[in-house]
Protein backbone atom coordinates (compact mmCIF):
# COMPACT_ATOMS: atom_id res chain seq x y z
CA UNK A 1 0.00 0.00 0.00
CA UNK A 2 1.06 3.37 -0.84
CA UNK A 3 1.74 6.11 2.52
CA UNK A 4 -2.02 6.44 3.72
CA UNK A 5 -2.76 8.80 5.93
CA UNK A 6 -6.51 8.58 5.80
CA UNK A 7 -8.02 5.08 6.23
CA UNK A 8 -11.41 4.10 6.09
CA UNK A 9 -11.89 2.76 9.57
CA UNK A 10 -14.55 -0.75 10.39
CA UNK A 11 -17.04 1.74 11.24
CA UNK A 12 -17.42 3.16 7.99
CA UNK A 13 -17.76 -0.12 6.25
CA UNK A 14 -19.97 -1.66 8.07
CA UNK A 15 -21.87 1.37 8.41
CA UNK A 16 -22.18 1.46 4.59
CA UNK A 17 -22.97 -2.36 4.70
CA UNK A 18 -26.10 -1.08 6.33
CA UNK A 19 -27.22 1.76 4.57
CA UNK A 20 -27.22 -0.80 1.37
CA UNK A 21 -30.32 -2.07 2.66
CA UNK A 22 -32.36 0.74 1.67
CA UNK A 23 -30.84 0.77 -1.77
CA UNK A 24 -33.95 0.80 -3.55
CA UNK A 25 -35.97 2.97 -1.33
CA UNK A 26 -36.61 5.71 -3.77
CA UNK A 27 -35.74 3.70 -7.10
CA UNK A 28 -36.39 6.37 -9.88
CA UNK A 29 -36.87 6.07 -13.29
CA UNK A 30 -34.50 8.95 -14.31
CA UNK A 31 -31.36 7.54 -12.27
CA UNK A 32 -32.92 4.11 -10.85
CA UNK A 33 -30.51 3.82 -6.89
CA UNK A 34 -28.74 7.16 -7.76
CA UNK A 35 -29.67 8.65 -4.08
CA UNK A 36 -29.86 5.30 -2.50
CA UNK A 37 -26.22 4.90 -3.36
CA UNK A 38 -24.88 8.35 -2.47
CA UNK A 39 -26.51 7.94 0.97
CA UNK A 40 -24.58 4.74 1.50
CA UNK A 41 -21.40 6.25 0.29
CA UNK A 42 -21.83 9.41 2.85
CA UNK A 43 -19.86 8.23 6.39
CA UNK A 44 -17.48 7.32 3.42
CA UNK A 45 -17.30 10.60 2.14
CA UNK A 46 -17.46 12.04 5.52
CA UNK A 47 -14.85 10.17 7.31
CA UNK A 48 -12.32 11.16 3.78
CA UNK A 49 -12.71 14.24 2.90
CA UNK A 50 -12.36 17.23 5.14
CA UNK A 51 -12.93 19.64 2.27
CA UNK A 52 -16.08 21.10 1.08
CA UNK A 53 -15.56 21.06 -2.53
CA UNK A 54 -14.22 17.58 -2.16
CA UNK A 55 -17.46 16.68 -0.53
CA UNK A 56 -19.54 18.45 -2.76
CA UNK A 57 -17.47 16.20 -5.95
CA UNK A 58 -17.95 12.82 -4.07
CA UNK A 59 -21.64 13.36 -4.09
CA UNK A 60 -22.17 14.28 -7.12
CA UNK A 61 -20.26 11.19 -8.22
CA UNK A 62 -22.65 8.96 -6.64
CA UNK A 63 -25.59 10.71 -7.57
CA UNK A 64 -24.99 9.53 -11.10
CA UNK A 65 -27.27 6.37 -12.78
CA UNK A 66 -26.99 3.16 -10.84
CA UNK A 67 -28.40 0.04 -10.84
CA UNK A 68 -27.60 -3.62 -10.11
CA UNK A 69 -29.06 -6.63 -8.15
CA UNK A 70 -29.37 -4.52 -5.04
CA UNK A 71 -28.49 -7.59 -2.47
CA UNK A 72 -25.20 -8.02 -4.52
CA UNK A 73 -24.38 -4.25 -4.94
CA UNK A 74 -21.79 -3.92 -1.83
CA UNK A 75 -19.39 -5.08 -3.97
CA UNK A 76 -19.63 -2.10 -5.93
CA UNK A 77 -20.17 -0.20 -2.99
CA UNK A 78 -17.00 -1.53 -1.37
CA UNK A 79 -14.97 -0.86 -4.27
CA UNK A 80 -15.66 2.36 -4.45
CA UNK A 81 -14.87 3.07 -1.17
CA UNK A 82 -11.56 1.62 -1.04
CA UNK A 83 -11.38 3.58 -4.82
CA UNK A 84 -12.59 6.98 -2.75
CA UNK A 85 -10.01 6.20 -0.14
CA UNK A 86 -7.31 6.31 -2.38
CA UNK A 87 -8.40 9.07 -4.52
CA UNK A 88 -8.53 11.02 -1.08
CA UNK A 89 -4.57 10.30 -0.18
CA UNK A 90 -3.69 10.45 -3.66
CA UNK A 91 -3.65 13.67 -5.87
CA UNK A 92 -3.01 12.43 -9.30
CA UNK A 93 -5.80 9.96 -8.50
CA UNK A 94 -8.86 10.01 -11.42
CA UNK A 95 -11.66 10.13 -10.15
CA UNK A 96 -13.64 9.53 -13.29
CA UNK A 97 -12.24 6.03 -12.90
CA UNK A 98 -14.25 5.48 -9.82
CA UNK A 99 -17.32 5.93 -12.16
CA UNK A 100 -16.24 3.83 -14.93
CA UNK A 101 -15.50 1.33 -12.51
CA UNK A 102 -18.92 1.64 -11.06
CA UNK A 103 -20.39 1.55 -14.68
CA UNK A 104 -18.61 -1.28 -15.73
CA UNK A 105 -19.46 -3.50 -12.76
CA UNK A 106 -23.14 -3.02 -12.58
CA UNK A 107 -24.19 -4.66 -16.00
CA UNK A 108 -22.22 -7.72 -15.07
CA UNK A 109 -23.04 -7.72 -11.56
CA UNK A 110 -26.57 -7.45 -12.63
CA UNK A 111 -26.67 -10.13 -14.77
CA UNK A 112 -25.38 -12.61 -12.56
CA UNK A 113 -27.09 -11.53 -9.45
CA UNK A 114 -30.63 -11.38 -11.02
CA UNK A 115 -30.32 -14.74 -12.13
CA UNK A 116 -29.30 -16.22 -8.60
CA UNK A 117 -31.07 -14.11 -6.44
CA UNK A 118 -34.56 -13.52 -8.49
CA UNK A 119 -34.22 -16.56 -10.45
CA UNK A 120 -32.96 -19.13 -8.66
CA UNK A 121 -32.72 -18.47 -4.79
CA UNK A 122 -36.30 -16.49 -4.47
CA UNK A 123 -37.86 -19.39 -6.70
CA UNK A 124 -36.51 -22.34 -4.67
CA UNK A 125 -37.63 -20.29 -1.34
CA UNK A 126 -41.11 -19.56 -2.99
CA UNK A 127 -41.24 -23.32 -3.90
CA UNK A 128 -40.87 -24.58 -0.25
CA UNK A 129 -42.58 -21.89 1.15
CA UNK A 130 -45.86 -22.41 -1.29
CA UNK A 131 -46.15 -26.06 -0.61
CA UNK A 132 -47.24 -25.67 3.20
CA UNK A 133 -48.29 -21.86 2.66
CA UNK A 134 -51.34 -23.83 0.21
CA UNK A 135 -52.15 -25.61 3.71
CA UNK A 136 -52.57 -22.76 5.22
CA UNK A 137 -49.11 -23.28 7.48
CA UNK A 138 -47.75 -20.22 8.64
CA UNK A 139 -44.28 -21.95 8.61
CA UNK A 140 -44.83 -21.52 4.68
CA UNK A 141 -44.37 -17.76 4.66
CA UNK A 142 -41.72 -17.70 7.31
CA UNK A 143 -39.62 -20.72 5.55
CA UNK A 144 -39.93 -19.01 2.27
CA UNK A 145 -38.47 -15.13 4.17
CA UNK A 146 -35.72 -17.45 6.00
CA UNK A 147 -34.66 -19.65 2.78
CA UNK A 148 -34.41 -16.26 1.09
CA UNK A 149 -32.70 -13.56 2.85
CA UNK A 150 -30.30 -15.97 5.27
CA UNK A 151 -28.70 -16.73 1.61
CA UNK A 152 -29.32 -13.29 -0.28
CA UNK A 153 -28.20 -11.04 3.37
CA UNK A 154 -25.55 -13.27 3.86
CA UNK A 155 -24.00 -12.50 0.81
CA UNK A 156 -24.43 -9.08 1.24
CA UNK A 157 -22.13 -8.89 4.00
CA UNK A 158 -19.31 -11.11 2.52
CA UNK A 159 -19.67 -8.97 -0.57
CA UNK A 160 -19.02 -5.92 1.59
CA UNK A 161 -16.15 -6.70 2.67
CA UNK A 162 -14.62 -8.80 -0.43
CA UNK A 163 -15.41 -5.97 -2.49
CA UNK A 164 -13.38 -3.12 0.16
CA UNK A 165 -10.07 -5.70 -0.04
CA UNK A 166 -10.56 -6.34 -3.48
CA UNK A 167 -10.77 -2.22 -3.75
CA UNK A 168 -7.89 -1.48 -1.21
CA UNK A 169 -5.41 -4.62 -3.00
CA UNK A 170 -5.93 -4.87 -6.02
CA UNK A 171 -6.63 -1.73 -7.29
CA UNK A 172 -3.46 0.17 -5.29
CA UNK A 173 -1.33 -2.47 -7.20
CA UNK A 174 -2.86 -1.35 -10.46
CA UNK A 175 -2.26 1.82 -9.46
CA UNK A 176 1.73 0.92 -8.58
CA UNK A 177 2.27 -0.51 -11.59
CA UNK A 178 0.76 1.95 -13.35
CA UNK A 179 -2.28 -0.22 -14.63
CA UNK A 180 -4.54 1.97 -13.51
CA UNK A 181 -4.96 4.23 -16.31
CA UNK A 182 -5.51 1.02 -18.15
CA UNK A 183 -8.13 -0.14 -15.98
CA UNK A 184 -9.88 2.95 -16.46
CA UNK A 185 -9.51 3.45 -20.01
CA UNK A 186 -11.48 -0.39 -19.77
CA UNK A 187 -13.87 -0.16 -17.65
CA UNK A 188 -15.00 3.19 -19.87
CA UNK A 189 -15.31 1.49 -22.48
CA UNK A 190 -16.92 -1.40 -21.28
CA UNK A 191 -19.22 0.96 -19.23
CA UNK A 192 -20.23 2.73 -22.15
CA UNK A 193 -21.30 -0.75 -24.30
CA UNK A 194 -23.06 -1.76 -21.16
CA UNK A 195 -24.57 1.95 -21.08
CA UNK A 196 -25.37 1.76 -24.73
CA UNK A 197 -27.11 -1.78 -24.21
CA UNK A 198 -29.36 -0.27 -21.50
CA UNK A 199 -30.49 2.14 -23.07
CA UNK A 200 -31.92 -0.26 -25.74
CA UNK A 201 -33.29 -1.31 -22.86
CA UNK A 202 -34.91 0.90 -21.02
CA UNK A 203 -35.39 3.72 -22.95
CA UNK A 204 -39.07 3.31 -24.82
CA UNK A 205 -40.85 5.30 -27.45
CA UNK A 206 -43.47 4.18 -29.91
CA UNK A 207 -45.23 6.43 -32.49
CA UNK A 208 -48.51 4.04 -33.08
CA UNK A 209 -50.18 6.59 -35.69
CA UNK A 210 -50.95 4.34 -38.19
CA UNK A 211 -50.36 5.58 -42.29
CA UNK A 212 -51.75 3.60 -45.04
CA UNK A 213 -54.63 2.22 -45.58
CA UNK A 214 -56.13 -1.84 -45.74
CA UNK A 215 -53.39 -4.25 -46.46
CA UNK A 216 -50.74 -1.36 -47.31
CA UNK A 217 -51.73 0.25 -43.57
CA UNK A 218 -48.39 0.47 -40.80
CA UNK A 219 -47.55 2.71 -37.90
CA UNK A 220 -44.44 5.17 -38.24
CA UNK A 221 -43.17 3.20 -35.23
CA UNK A 222 -42.76 -0.09 -37.61
CA UNK A 223 -40.80 1.99 -40.58
CA UNK A 224 -39.10 3.71 -38.15
CA UNK A 225 -37.79 0.37 -36.53
CA UNK A 226 -37.20 -1.02 -39.65
CA UNK A 227 -35.21 1.60 -40.43
CA UNK A 228 -32.72 0.16 -37.65
CA UNK A 229 -34.49 -1.60 -34.78
CA UNK A 230 -35.14 0.89 -31.93
CA UNK A 231 -33.78 4.00 -33.79
CA UNK A 232 -36.66 6.17 -32.16
CA UNK A 233 -35.08 5.35 -28.49
CA UNK A 234 -31.57 5.76 -29.23
CA UNK A 235 -31.94 9.28 -31.35
CA UNK A 236 -34.36 10.46 -27.98
CA UNK A 237 -31.37 9.52 -25.92
CA UNK A 238 -29.14 11.35 -28.13
CA UNK A 239 -30.73 14.60 -28.37
CA UNK A 240 -31.41 14.30 -24.72
CA UNK A 241 -27.52 13.95 -24.18
CA UNK A 242 -26.84 16.46 -26.35
CA UNK A 243 -28.98 19.61 -24.62
CA UNK A 244 -27.80 18.11 -21.30
CA UNK A 245 -23.98 19.02 -22.38
CA UNK A 246 -23.83 21.08 -24.57
CA UNK A 247 -27.35 23.43 -23.74
CA UNK A 248 -27.24 23.23 -20.46
CA UNK A 249 -30.87 22.34 -19.95
CA UNK A 250 -32.06 21.45 -16.16
CA UNK A 251 -33.10 17.66 -15.78
CA UNK A 252 -35.93 19.78 -13.81
CA UNK A 253 -37.21 21.07 -17.58
CA UNK A 254 -36.45 18.05 -18.96
CA UNK A 255 -38.99 16.31 -16.60
CA UNK A 256 -41.84 18.83 -17.38
CA UNK A 257 -41.57 18.50 -21.00
CA UNK A 258 -41.70 14.52 -20.62
CA UNK A 259 -44.54 15.05 -18.93
CA UNK A 260 -46.23 17.40 -21.51
CA UNK A 261 -45.49 15.31 -24.06
CA UNK A 262 -46.73 11.89 -22.06
CA UNK A 263 -50.08 13.04 -21.83
CA UNK A 264 -50.03 15.43 -25.08
CA UNK A 265 -48.81 12.07 -27.10
CA UNK A 266 -51.41 10.17 -25.24
CA UNK A 267 -54.15 11.83 -25.81
CA UNK A 268 -53.88 12.35 -29.26
CA UNK A 269 -52.36 9.08 -29.87
CA UNK A 270 -49.45 10.02 -31.50
CA UNK A 271 -47.69 8.32 -28.70
CA UNK A 272 -47.96 4.76 -26.99
CA UNK B 1 -63.59 -0.77 9.97
CA UNK B 2 -61.60 2.38 10.24
CA UNK B 3 -59.10 0.85 12.64
CA UNK B 4 -58.77 -2.31 10.50
CA UNK B 5 -58.43 0.67 7.39
CA UNK B 6 -55.74 1.88 9.26
CA UNK B 7 -53.90 -1.32 9.91
CA UNK B 8 -54.21 -2.83 6.46
CA UNK B 9 -52.75 0.33 5.09
CA UNK B 10 -49.91 -0.12 7.51
CA UNK B 11 -49.59 -3.29 6.32
CA UNK B 12 -49.11 -1.93 2.54
CA UNK B 13 -46.62 0.42 3.66
CA UNK B 14 -44.72 -2.57 5.76
CA UNK B 15 -44.73 -4.41 2.58
CA UNK B 16 -43.41 -1.67 0.19
CA UNK B 17 -40.58 -1.30 3.03
CA UNK B 18 -38.53 -3.73 2.21
CA UNK B 19 -37.11 -1.58 -0.23
CA UNK B 20 -35.41 -0.11 3.04
CA UNK B 21 -34.63 -3.30 4.31
CA UNK B 22 -32.62 -4.83 2.03
CA UNK B 23 -35.89 -5.82 -0.86
CA UNK B 24 -35.95 -9.10 1.41
CA UNK B 25 -39.27 -9.47 -0.16
CA UNK B 26 -41.88 -8.98 1.93
CA UNK B 27 -44.11 -7.40 -0.45
CA UNK B 28 -44.75 -10.98 -1.61
CA UNK B 29 -48.11 -11.99 -1.85
CA UNK B 30 -47.06 -15.07 0.44
CA UNK B 31 -45.76 -12.57 3.21
CA UNK B 32 -48.88 -10.14 2.82
CA UNK B 33 -51.25 -12.71 2.50
CA UNK B 34 -50.17 -14.08 6.24
CA UNK B 35 -49.81 -10.31 7.82
CA UNK B 36 -53.54 -9.20 6.22
CA UNK B 37 -54.82 -12.60 8.22
CA UNK B 38 -53.04 -11.36 11.48
CA UNK B 39 -55.26 -8.13 10.88
CA UNK B 40 -58.54 -9.20 9.67
CA UNK B 41 -57.94 -12.18 12.67
CA UNK B 42 -57.77 -15.35 10.19
CA UNK B 43 -54.83 -16.37 9.56
CA UNK B 44 -54.90 -19.75 7.82
CA UNK B 45 -57.42 -18.13 5.31
CA UNK B 46 -54.71 -15.21 4.99
CA UNK B 47 -52.13 -17.74 4.51
CA UNK B 48 -54.15 -19.51 1.94
CA UNK B 49 -55.40 -16.85 -0.40
CA UNK B 50 -51.27 -15.14 -0.20
CA UNK B 51 -50.28 -18.57 -1.26
CA UNK B 52 -53.24 -18.28 -4.27
CA UNK B 53 -52.29 -14.55 -4.87
CA UNK B 54 -48.39 -15.48 -5.11
CA UNK B 55 -48.56 -18.03 -8.11
CA UNK B 56 -50.94 -15.82 -9.48
CA UNK B 57 -47.94 -12.74 -9.00
CA UNK B 58 -45.60 -15.36 -9.56
CA UNK B 59 -43.88 -13.55 -12.64
CA UNK B 60 -44.68 -10.04 -11.56
CA UNK B 61 -41.20 -9.01 -10.47
CA UNK B 62 -39.10 -5.61 -11.22
CA UNK B 63 -36.03 -6.39 -13.43
CA UNK B 64 -34.41 -3.61 -14.32
CA UNK B 65 -36.90 -1.03 -15.25
CA UNK B 66 -40.07 -2.84 -15.71
CA UNK B 67 -42.64 -2.52 -12.20
CA UNK B 68 -44.91 -4.97 -11.66
CA UNK B 69 -48.50 -4.53 -11.16
CA UNK B 70 -49.18 -3.04 -7.92
CA UNK B 71 -49.21 -6.61 -5.70
CA UNK B 72 -48.83 -5.78 -2.65
CA UNK B 73 -52.14 -3.20 -2.62
CA UNK B 74 -53.90 -6.41 -4.67
CA UNK B 75 -52.67 -9.11 -2.72
CA UNK B 76 -53.67 -7.06 0.39
CA UNK B 77 -57.45 -5.68 0.05
CA UNK B 78 -58.17 -9.06 -2.11
CA UNK B 79 -57.27 -10.96 0.85
CA UNK B 80 -59.01 -8.48 3.60
CA UNK B 81 -62.50 -8.70 0.80
CA UNK B 82 -61.83 -12.27 0.71
CA UNK B 83 -61.61 -13.10 3.97
CA UNK B 84 -64.73 -10.44 5.12
CA UNK B 85 -66.67 -11.73 2.91
CA UNK B 86 -65.82 -15.47 4.01
CA UNK B 87 -65.04 -16.12 0.19
CA UNK B 88 -61.95 -17.55 -1.29
CA UNK B 89 -59.64 -17.11 -2.98
CA UNK B 90 -60.98 -16.81 -6.17
CA UNK B 91 -62.69 -13.43 -4.64
CA UNK B 92 -60.06 -12.14 -3.56
CA UNK B 93 -58.01 -12.35 -7.07
CA UNK B 94 -61.13 -10.89 -8.81
CA UNK B 95 -61.18 -8.09 -6.56
CA UNK B 96 -57.24 -7.74 -6.22
CA UNK B 97 -56.65 -7.38 -9.93
CA UNK B 98 -58.18 -4.27 -10.73
CA UNK B 99 -57.14 -2.79 -7.35
CA UNK B 100 -53.89 -3.76 -8.28
CA UNK B 101 -53.97 -1.72 -11.97
CA UNK B 102 -55.88 1.09 -10.00
CA UNK B 103 -52.54 1.34 -7.31
CA UNK B 104 -50.42 1.28 -9.90
CA UNK B 105 -51.97 4.23 -11.74
CA UNK B 106 -51.29 6.20 -8.50
CA UNK B 107 -47.49 4.66 -7.83
CA UNK B 108 -47.24 6.00 -11.16
CA UNK B 109 -48.21 9.45 -10.68
CA UNK B 110 -46.02 9.27 -7.90
CA UNK B 111 -43.29 8.24 -10.12
CA UNK B 112 -43.63 10.63 -12.14
CA UNK B 113 -44.48 13.76 -10.18
CA UNK B 114 -42.87 13.27 -6.47
CA UNK B 115 -39.95 11.55 -7.16
CA UNK B 116 -38.01 13.28 -10.03
CA UNK B 117 -38.09 16.28 -8.05
CA UNK B 118 -36.60 14.39 -5.12
CA UNK B 119 -33.54 13.17 -7.33
CA UNK B 120 -33.10 17.06 -8.45
CA UNK B 121 -33.36 18.14 -4.84
CA UNK B 122 -31.07 15.68 -3.67
CA UNK B 123 -28.60 17.18 -6.65
CA UNK B 124 -29.00 20.79 -5.36
CA UNK B 125 -28.01 19.61 -2.14
CA UNK B 126 -25.19 18.05 -3.52
CA UNK B 127 -24.16 20.97 -4.89
CA UNK B 128 -24.50 23.03 -1.68
CA UNK B 129 -22.33 20.16 -0.06
CA UNK B 130 -25.31 19.35 2.66
CA UNK B 131 -25.19 15.83 3.52
CA UNK B 132 -28.05 16.02 5.99
CA UNK B 133 -29.79 17.35 3.04
CA UNK B 134 -29.24 14.42 0.77
CA UNK B 135 -29.86 11.43 3.95
CA UNK B 136 -33.23 13.46 4.47
CA UNK B 137 -33.99 13.19 0.75
CA UNK B 138 -33.02 9.69 0.27
CA UNK B 139 -35.83 9.04 3.48
CA UNK B 140 -38.50 11.28 2.25
CA UNK B 141 -38.49 10.67 -1.50
CA UNK B 142 -39.45 6.90 -0.56
CA UNK B 143 -42.09 7.66 1.36
CA UNK B 144 -44.05 10.33 -0.11
CA UNK B 145 -42.89 9.41 -4.11
CA UNK B 146 -44.22 5.48 -3.17
CA UNK B 147 -44.72 3.87 0.28
CA UNK B 148 -47.13 6.49 1.71
CA UNK B 149 -49.26 6.86 -1.80
CA UNK B 150 -49.49 2.83 -1.53
CA UNK B 151 -50.74 2.92 2.15
CA UNK B 152 -52.73 5.54 1.49
CA UNK B 153 -54.72 3.35 -1.49
CA UNK B 154 -54.84 0.77 0.86
CA UNK B 155 -56.57 2.15 3.70
CA UNK B 156 -59.45 4.19 1.66
CA UNK B 157 -59.94 1.31 -0.65
CA UNK B 158 -60.96 -0.71 2.36
CA UNK B 159 -62.82 1.77 3.78
CA UNK B 160 -64.89 2.57 0.74
CA UNK B 161 -65.29 -1.16 -0.23
CA UNK B 162 -64.52 -2.91 -3.49
CA UNK B 163 -67.76 -1.64 -5.83
CA UNK B 164 -66.17 2.10 -4.85
CA UNK B 165 -62.92 1.05 -6.31
CA UNK B 166 -64.02 -0.15 -9.32
CA UNK B 167 -66.53 2.83 -9.84
CA UNK B 168 -63.57 5.14 -9.28
CA UNK B 169 -61.17 2.90 -12.16
CA UNK B 170 -63.63 3.33 -14.79
CA UNK B 171 -64.01 6.89 -14.79
CA UNK B 172 -60.33 7.37 -15.14
CA UNK B 173 -59.48 7.81 -18.83
CA UNK B 174 -57.09 6.12 -20.47
CA UNK B 175 -54.91 8.67 -21.28
CA UNK B 176 -54.39 9.63 -18.22
CA UNK B 177 -52.53 6.57 -17.58
CA UNK B 178 -51.19 5.52 -20.94
CA UNK B 179 -49.62 9.18 -20.42
CA UNK B 180 -47.52 8.36 -17.26
CA UNK B 181 -46.54 5.00 -18.79
CA UNK B 182 -45.06 7.26 -21.68
CA UNK B 183 -43.82 9.54 -19.79
CA UNK B 184 -41.88 6.82 -17.31
CA UNK B 185 -40.39 5.46 -20.88
CA UNK B 186 -38.99 8.56 -21.71
CA UNK B 187 -37.34 9.41 -18.10
CA UNK B 188 -34.51 6.94 -18.41
CA UNK B 189 -33.00 9.18 -21.14
CA UNK B 190 -32.08 11.54 -18.28
CA UNK B 191 -30.13 9.17 -16.05
CA UNK B 192 -28.42 7.79 -19.58
CA UNK B 193 -27.75 11.22 -20.87
CA UNK B 194 -25.94 12.31 -17.72
CA UNK B 195 -24.02 9.26 -17.54
CA UNK B 196 -22.97 9.83 -21.29
CA UNK B 197 -21.86 13.50 -20.41
CA UNK B 198 -19.59 12.39 -18.05
CA UNK B 199 -17.66 9.58 -20.07
CA UNK B 200 -18.65 9.90 -23.56
CA UNK B 201 -16.75 11.93 -26.33
CA UNK B 202 -15.86 11.60 -30.14
CA UNK B 203 -13.87 8.79 -29.31
CA UNK B 204 -15.62 6.96 -27.98
CA UNK B 205 -19.25 6.96 -28.66
CA UNK B 206 -18.77 3.96 -31.35
CA UNK B 207 -18.64 2.10 -27.86
CA UNK B 208 -21.85 3.24 -26.90
CA UNK B 209 -23.33 2.15 -29.76
CA UNK B 210 -22.03 -1.63 -30.27
CA UNK B 211 -23.99 -1.79 -26.74
CA UNK B 212 -27.05 -0.74 -28.47
CA UNK B 213 -26.69 -2.41 -31.66
CA UNK B 214 -26.45 -5.85 -29.43
CA UNK B 215 -28.98 -5.27 -27.60
CA UNK B 216 -31.58 -4.54 -30.44
CA UNK B 217 -30.18 -6.71 -33.63
CA UNK B 218 -28.74 -9.74 -31.90
CA UNK B 219 -31.35 -9.46 -28.83
CA UNK B 220 -28.67 -9.70 -26.16
CA UNK B 221 -29.29 -9.53 -22.48
CA UNK B 222 -27.08 -7.23 -20.17
CA UNK B 223 -24.94 -10.14 -19.18
CA UNK B 224 -24.18 -11.55 -22.75
CA UNK B 225 -23.59 -7.34 -23.81
CA UNK B 226 -21.40 -7.48 -20.49
CA UNK B 227 -19.45 -10.66 -21.87
CA UNK B 228 -18.77 -9.50 -24.88
CA UNK B 229 -18.02 -5.72 -23.47
CA UNK B 230 -15.79 -7.13 -21.71
CA UNK B 231 -13.23 -9.21 -23.83
CA UNK B 232 -13.79 -6.09 -26.26
CA UNK B 233 -12.04 -3.96 -23.04
CA UNK B 234 -10.02 -6.15 -22.60
CA UNK B 235 -8.19 -6.74 -25.84
CA UNK B 236 -7.74 -2.81 -26.21
CA UNK B 237 -6.56 -2.28 -22.84
CA UNK B 238 -3.51 -4.82 -23.56
CA UNK B 239 -3.51 -3.15 -27.41
CA UNK B 240 -3.09 0.24 -25.94
CA UNK B 241 -1.06 -1.04 -22.46
CA UNK B 242 1.81 -2.63 -25.45
CA UNK B 243 1.78 0.58 -27.50
CA UNK B 244 2.29 2.78 -24.19
CA UNK B 245 5.33 0.46 -23.18
CA UNK B 246 7.00 0.45 -26.29
CA UNK B 247 7.60 4.55 -26.81
CA UNK B 248 7.50 4.97 -23.32
CA UNK B 249 10.95 3.55 -22.71
CA UNK B 250 12.39 6.87 -23.08
CA UNK B 251 8.61 9.02 -22.46
CA UNK B 252 8.98 8.13 -19.21
CA UNK B 253 5.41 7.57 -17.67
CA UNK B 254 3.91 7.79 -21.02
CA UNK B 255 0.74 9.78 -19.94
CA UNK B 256 -0.70 10.08 -23.63
CA UNK B 257 -4.71 9.62 -22.44
CA UNK B 258 -6.93 10.52 -25.31
CA UNK B 259 -4.60 9.53 -28.16
CA UNK B 260 -6.08 6.79 -30.53
CA UNK B 261 -4.51 3.93 -32.41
Amino acid sequence: MTTTSKKLERKQIMSVFWRSFGLEWDWNYERQMNIGYCYCMLPVIKKLYPDPAQQEAAMKRHLEFFNTTPQLATLILGITAAMEEQNANDPGFDTQSINDVKISLMGPLAGIGDSFIWGTLRIIATGVGLSLATQGNVLGPILFFLIFNIPAQGLRYYLMNAGYKLGSGFLAQLQKSGWMEMLTYGASVLGLIVIGGMTAQNVAINIPLVIGAGEEATTIGDICNQIMPGILPLLFTFAIYYVLKFKNVKTTTLLIVFILIGFIGAYFGILG
Amino acid sequence: MLIQSILLGLVAMLGNAEYLLGTCLLSRPMIMGLFTGIVMGNIEMGVKIGATMELAFMGAFSIGASIPPEMISGTVLGTAFAITTGSGAETALAIGLPVASLVLLAKNFGMVFILPPFVHKADEYASKDNMQGVALVHYLAGFFGVNLIIGLCVGIGYYMGSPAIEAFLSIIPEWISKGLEITMGLLPAIGFGLLMKMIMNKSNICFFILGFGLSVYLNLPGTGIAVFGAIIAIVLTQIKRSQQLQPAMNVEGGIDDDDDF
